[in-house]
C-alpha cells in the first residue's frame, strides 16, 4: 500500500510536468492556432541549459531565471523560423513540418553539444524522503507541483491583469479584429511562443533533479503532454492540471506494476481513445464550423 | 504523353539489367532500398499529397510490414509468397485501426494521433520479445520461391517488379474516382460531404490504401536487409519519409522516387565529410547562380532570394567546421525540411516543372487526352423521382438552431411543395444560411424536426443526406479550387459509380465503362450551364460568375429531387442573371424543387412561386411573391417601422 501511495505521489509529480508543457501548448494554439512539435526539445534544452549552469557553480534558485530567459529567446527562434512564414502562407502543413524539424534539430544540437549520456542534475532541496501518510515523498516532488501550480498561475494572472496579457488574450479572441485595433499580432504570437518555451524550460529545471537530464529526454515528453492538452483540452486551464495527474499517475503505475518499457502506452491510448470519442478533449469547447 | 511513356520504359529496362553490369552488390543494394522506400512513398503521397493530412504513423506502418515478415519467416516459416500478401492485409488492419480514431480530428491532432501510434507500435516492437524477439532483432534469408533459393539479383528483380506493379496500381487509384475524391475532400470538405462523397469515409480509405503500401514496403525490406531490429522504425524514420515526399514533389510519383533515391543517398554522401564540402559548395553555387538569375529576369526580388542564398553560404561554412558529418546527420536533414517546407513548396519535380515552363512559356496542356467534344450530347439532367404521391417534399417542423445564447433559427416552420420554385428572403443575418446548413447537415438542429420526403434526416451527415436527394450550392463559393472544371463535376457523380478498389486498380471493364459514362455526363451538364469550352480549366482559374454557375452543375450531377441555390446571382452581372433565370427554369422543367436563397429581388419575384421571409430566425411572412411584396412586416424588416 505504501508503495502504491508513492506512486501515486511521484505520478502527481510528473503529472504536473505534463500540465505545464501542455499549458505551453495551450498559450500558442490560442494566439494562433499552431502548436509546437518541438515543445519536448524545449523542455530538454532547458534542463541541459540548467545542468551546465549548475555545473559550472550557479545557484539553483539563480538559474530559474536565467532558464527562463533562455527559452524566451529559443521560443521567439521557434516561432520566427519555424511559424511565421507557414501563417504568412497559411500552411497547416507548413508550420507542423517546421516545428518537427526544429524539435529534430535542436535534439541532434543537444546531442552534439552534451553527449548522448544522461546526467544528474543536483536539486536545491535534500534527497532524504519525507513520510506524508505513511508513505515516502521526496522534497523535490513536492516542489515540482509548487512550482508548476505557481509557473501557470503567473502567467495567468500576466495575462489577465496586464495590458500586454490582454493584447495576447484580445488576439487569442480574434486574430483578425485585434489586429485592426492597433495590436500587433504577430509579436503577440512571438510572444505568446517566447512564453510557452519558458514554462517548458521552466518545467525541464524542475523535473531534471527527479530524472536525470539528457539530450533525448524532450521527444516522448512533448507527446505525452500534448495527450494532456487533448484529454484536458486545448482551451481549459482546470483540465490540464486534471489531464496531466490522470496520465502522470497511469505512468507510474504501469512502469511499476507492468513494466517501465510500457509506461508510455496507457497515455498515449488514452490520447487515442479521448480523440475517438470527444475530438475537442474532455474539457475543451467544441467549435461550430461556418460555411 | 507518348515521350513520357517512352522515358518511363527506358527507366524500367535499365534499372532491371543494371544489376547484370554491375556486379558490386552495395549498389545494388542501394537502388533495391530506393525502389522499396518508394513503394511506401506511393503510399504516403497518397495521405499527405492528396488527402493533405500529415501522417507521422507511417514508420510504424512499415515496422508492421516488416515485421509481419520476420515473425512470420522466424517462427513459422510461412513461404515468401504467403508472406508478401499477409504483410499487405495486415498493415491495412492496422491501418484502419489508426484511421478511425484519427480522421475524426483536423491537421495537428492527427498528426500527433500517428504520432502517438508510431510510437505505440514501436514499443510493441521492443517490448513483446515473445513475438519480436525485442532489441534482439529478427534474422531473415532471401526468399525462396517454390523451392527455388533466390539470390541478391533475383530478389533485385522481384523488388523491381513489385514496385512497377505498385507505381501502375497507385496510379489506376488516384486517376479513378477515387484519387479525384481525396482531392475534393482536400480542397473543400464541407462541398465534398455535400456531393455526397463522404469525407471521412474516404479519408479513411486513403490511409488503409496507404498503409497498405507501406506494408507491402516493410516485408520486402525486412527480406532485403536480411535482419530487422525496432529501432529502424523509430520517429526520425517517419520524419525522413516526410522529407522524400515533399522534397520529391507531391502528387507526382516520380517525385517520391526521387525522394526515396535522396534520403537513402544523402546519409552515404554525408559520412565523407570532405564529399560533403564539394556538394555543400556546388549546390550553393547553383542556388546563387539561379538566384542571379531570377533577379536579373525580375522574376524575383532581392528579399526573396536572400534566406536561401544566406543558408546555403551558411552550410558550406558549416560542412568547413564540423569534422565528422555523421553526427550533425539530423540537423542537416532538420535544416532541408525547413527549406523545403517555404522554398521548394512543390519539391524537385514540381519546381523543374514550374521552372520549365516559366522558360518556354509552353502554356499547360489540357491535363486530359479524350477528346471531349466528341461525347454525346443526352439530356443533361434526369427528371426527379417521384416515389410518393404526397405533394410535400420538405418539411420543416419548429427548428430550433440555438449557437450559445444566439437563435439562429427560431420555431421555423416550413412546408415546400414539389416542383416549386420556392423563395427564400430576409434581411442580412437572418439564418437563410443556417436554415440550408440545416438542411444539409452541416449542423444538427437543437431542437425540431426536419421530413424530406416524408423521412426525418435530422442528425443525419452531409454525405447521406446529399445521396438522399438534397443539393446545395454555396453563398462563398466551394469549388474544388485546384481541380478542373469537369473533374469538379466527376466528384458529384462518385455516386454513379459501383466499381470497387479491385476492379480499379485491374481496370476492369465495368470500371472502364462507368468513367466513361461520367464524363460524357459531366461533359453534357457543362454544357447546360454553358462551360464546356472550359471543362479542362482549373476552377480556380474561372471567373466568379462562371464559378457560380459550375456550383450549379456540380450540384445538379447528384440528381437530386431538391437543389438549394444559396444566392446564386451574387456577383453576376446583368446578362448573366438573365442566362441564370434560364437556366434555373429549365431545372424546374425537370421536376426538381428548388429553394432559392437570393437578394436580387427581381431574380426571386420573377421566378418563385412561394416566399417565405426570415428575420432574426423567424418566419415573419409567406406567400405568393405579390402577397410578400405587400406585406407590412416585411417591409418593416427591410426598411424598418415608421416612427408615429
Amino acid at each position: 500500500m505504501d508503495i502504491f501511495i508513492q506512486l501515486i505521489y511521484s505520478g502527481i509529480a510528473l503529472g504536473m510536468i505534463y500540465g505545464v508543457i501542455a499549458f505551453g501548448y495551450q498559450l500558442t494554439f490560442a494566439t494562433s492556432s499552431t502548436l509546437n512539435f518541438g515543445q519536448g526539445e524545449a523542455l530538454m534544452l532547458g534542463a541541459m541549459v540548467g545542468l551546465t549552469l549548475s555545473n559550472l557553480g550557479v545557484n539553483y534558485w539563480l538559474i530559474i531565471p536565467i532558464v527562463c530567459i533562455f527559452g524566451l529567446v529559443q521560443g521567439s527562434v521557434v516561432e520566427y523560423f519555424g511559424v511565421r512564414p507557414a501563417i504568412k502562407i497559411k500552411s497547416e502543413f507548413g508550420w507542423i513540418m517546421s516545428t518537427i524539424a526544429l524539435g529534430v534539430i535542436f535534439r541532434n544540437l543537444a546531442e552534439n553539444i552534451w553527449g548522448r549520456g544522461t546526467y544528474r542534475f543536483q536539486g536545491p532541496v535534500a534527497d532524504e524522503p519525507l513520510k506524508i501518510f505513511g508513505a515516502n515523498i521526496l522534497p523535490m516532488e513536492i516542489l515540482v507541483v509548487i512550482g508548476a501550480v505557481a509557473m501557470m498561475l503567473m502567467v495567468e494572472i500576466f495575462n489577465r491583469k496586464s495590458i500586454y496579457g490582454k493584447a495576447v488574450i484580445a488576439t487569442a479572441n480574434d486574430r483578425d479584429a485585434s489586429g485592426l485595433m492597433g495590436i500587433n499580432t504577430s509579436l503577440v504570437i512571438t510572444f505568446s511562443y517566447a512564453l510557452s518555451s519558458l514554462t517548458a524550460c521552466f518545467a525541464g529545471v524542475l523535473i531534471a533533479p527527479l530524472t536525470l537530464a539528457g539530450a533525448s529526454a524532450g521527444g516522448s515528453l512533448g507527446l505525452k503532454a500534448f495527450a494532456v492538452a487533448i484529454v484536458g483540452g486545448l482551451s481549459s486551464g482546470f483540465g490540464i492540471i486534471v489531464g496531466g495527474i490522470i496520465l502522470g499517475i497511469s505512468e507510474t503505475l504501469t512502469g511499476f506494476y507492468i513494466s517501465t518499457g510500457y509506461k508510455d502506452v496507457p497515455s498515449l491510448i488514452i490520447l487515442l481513445i479521448v480523440l475517438s470519442i470527444k475530438p475537442s478533449g474532455l474539457f475543451g469547447k467544441t467549435t461550430i464550423k461556418k460555411v | 504523353m507518348k515521350s513520357k511513356y517512352l522515358f518511363i520504359t527506358i527507366g524500367i529496362i535499365l534499372l532491371s539489367i543494371f544489376p547484370i553490369f554491375i556486379h558490386n552488390e552495395y549498389y545494388v543494394h542501394m537502388v533495391e532500398r530506393i525502389l522499396i522506400y518508394s513503394i511506401l512513398l506511393f503510399g504516403l503521397d497518397i495521405v499527405v499529397g492528396y488527402t493533405g493530412q500529415v501522417s507521422l504513423g507511417h514508420a510504424g506502418l512499415f515496422g508492421i510490414g516488416a515485421y509481419v515478415a520476420g515473425i512470420l519467416y522466424f517462427k513459422l516459416g510461412a513461404p515468401f509468397i504467403v508472406i508478401v500478401p499477409l504483410a499487405i492485409i495486415i498493415a491495412c488492419i492496422f491501418g484502419l485501426i489508426l484511421a478511425l480514431p484519427a480522421l475524426k480530428v483536423l491537421g495537428p491532432y492527427m498528426a500527433m494521433v500517428t504520432l502517438a501510434f508510431g510510437t505505440i507500435i514501436q514499443i510493441l516492437i521492443n517490448e513483446m520479445t515473445f513475438l519480436t524477439e525485442g532489441p534482439l532483432g529478427i534474422k531473415l534469408l532471401k526468399p525462396v520461391i517454390f523451392g527455388f533459393q533466390t539470390q541478391t539479383i533475383h530478389y533485385f528483380w522481384i523488388v523491381l517488379s513489385l514496385s512497377i506493379l505498385s507505381l501502375i496500381v497507385v496510379n489506376r487509384i488516384l486517376k479513378s474516382r477515387l484519387g479525384r475524391a481525396f482531392e475534393a475532400l482536400r480542397d473543400s470538405p464541407v462541398a465534398c460531404d455535400c456531393m455526397g462523397v463522404s469525407v471521412y469515409k474516404y479519408k479513411v480509405y486513403a490511409f488503409v490504401i496507404s498503409a497498405g503500401f507501406a506494408g507491402l514496403s516493410g516485408c520486402l525490406y525486412a527480406f532485403s536487409e536480411q535482419y530487422i531490429s525496432p529501432n529502424t522504425y523509430s520517429f526520425e524514420l517517419t520524419v525522413l519519409f516526410l522529407l522524400a515526399i515533399i522534397m520529391g514533389g507531391r502528387k507526382t510519383r516520380l517525385g517520391a522516387f526521387i525522394g526515396a533515391a535522396i534520403i537513402i543517398i544523402l546519409p552515404q554522401l554525408l559520412s565523407d565529410v570532405y564529399l560533403f564540402r564539394n556538394v555543400a559548395t556546388v549546390l550553393a553555387a547553383i542556388i546563387i547562380v539561379g538566384a542571379v538569375i531570377l533577379v536579373s529576369k525580375k522574376l524575383s526580388t532581392f528579399k526573396k532570394v536572400f534566406v536561401p542564398i544566406a543558408s546555403v553560404i551558411s552550410l558550406v561554412v558549416f560542412s568547413y567546421i564540423i569534422k565528422s558529418i555523421g553526427d550533425w546527420r539530423l540537423t542537416i536533414f532538420g535544416c532541408m525540411i525547413l527549406l523545403v517546407v517555404y522554398y521548394l513548396q512543390d519539391g524537385i519535380v514540381g519546381f523543374s516543372r514550374n521552372f520549365y515552363i516559366s522558360i518556354f512559356s509552353s502554356k499547360n496542356k489540357s491535363r486530359d487526352d479524350v477528346e471531349l467534344s466528341k461525347l454525346s450530347n443526352e439530356d443533361a439532367i434526369l427528371y426527379a423521382k417521384n416515389s410518393s404521391t404526397s405533394k410535400i417534399l420538405l418539411n420543416l417542423k419548429s427548428v430550433l438552431m440555438q449557437f450559445g445564447g444566439l437563435k439562429a433559427l427560431n420555431d421555423v416552420d416550413l412546408i415546400v411543395k414539389k416542383g416549386t420554385i420556392h423563395g427564400l428572403i430576409g434581411p442580412n443575418g437572418s439564418g437563410k444560411s443556417t436554415l440550408i446548413n440545416v438542411l444539409t447537415g452541416i449542423y444538427v438542429p437543437t431542437s425540431g424536426n426536419v421530413e424530406f420526403s416524408d423521412k426525418s434526416i435530422v442528425g443525419q451527415t452531409s454525405a447521406k443526406i446529399a445521396l438522399s436527394g438534397i443539393a446545395r450550392t454555396f453563398q462563398n463559393v466551394q469549388l474544388f479550387s485546384e481541380m478542373t472544371a469537369i473533374e469538379n463535376i466527376m466528384v458529384a457523380l462518385n455516386h454513379t459509380y459501383k466499381s470497387n478498389l479491385l476492379e480499379i486498380a485491374l481496370n476492369l471493364p465495368r470500371f472502364k465503362k462507368e468513367e466513361v459514362n461520367a464524363k460524357q455526363r459531366a461533359y453534357s451538364l457543362l454544357k447546360f450551364v454553358g462551360l464546356n469550352e472550359l471543362a479542362n480549366e482549373e476552377a480556380r482559374n474561372l471567373p466568379y460568375g462562371k464559378q457560380r454557375l459550375l456550383e450549379i452543375a456540380r450540384a445538379l450531377a447528384l440528381d437530386s429531387n431538391l437543389l438549394l441555390l444559396d444566392e446564386p446571382a451574387a456577383g453576376l452581372t446583368a446578362p448573366d442573371i438573365k442566362e441564370l433565370l434560364k437556366i434555373i427554369s429549365r431545372i424546374k422543367e425537370h421536376g426538381i424543387t428548388i429553394i432559392l436563397i437570393e437578394h436580387h429581388m427581381e431574380v426571386v419575384m420573377a421566378i418563385s412561386d412561394t416566399i417565405s421571409v426570415l428575420d432574426f430566425g423567424q418566419k415573419i411572412a409567406e406567400g405568393k411573391p405579390k402577397e410578400v411584396q405587400a406585406n407590412k412586416k416585411v417591409i418593416e424588416a427591410y426598411l424598418g417601422a415608421e416612427t408615429a
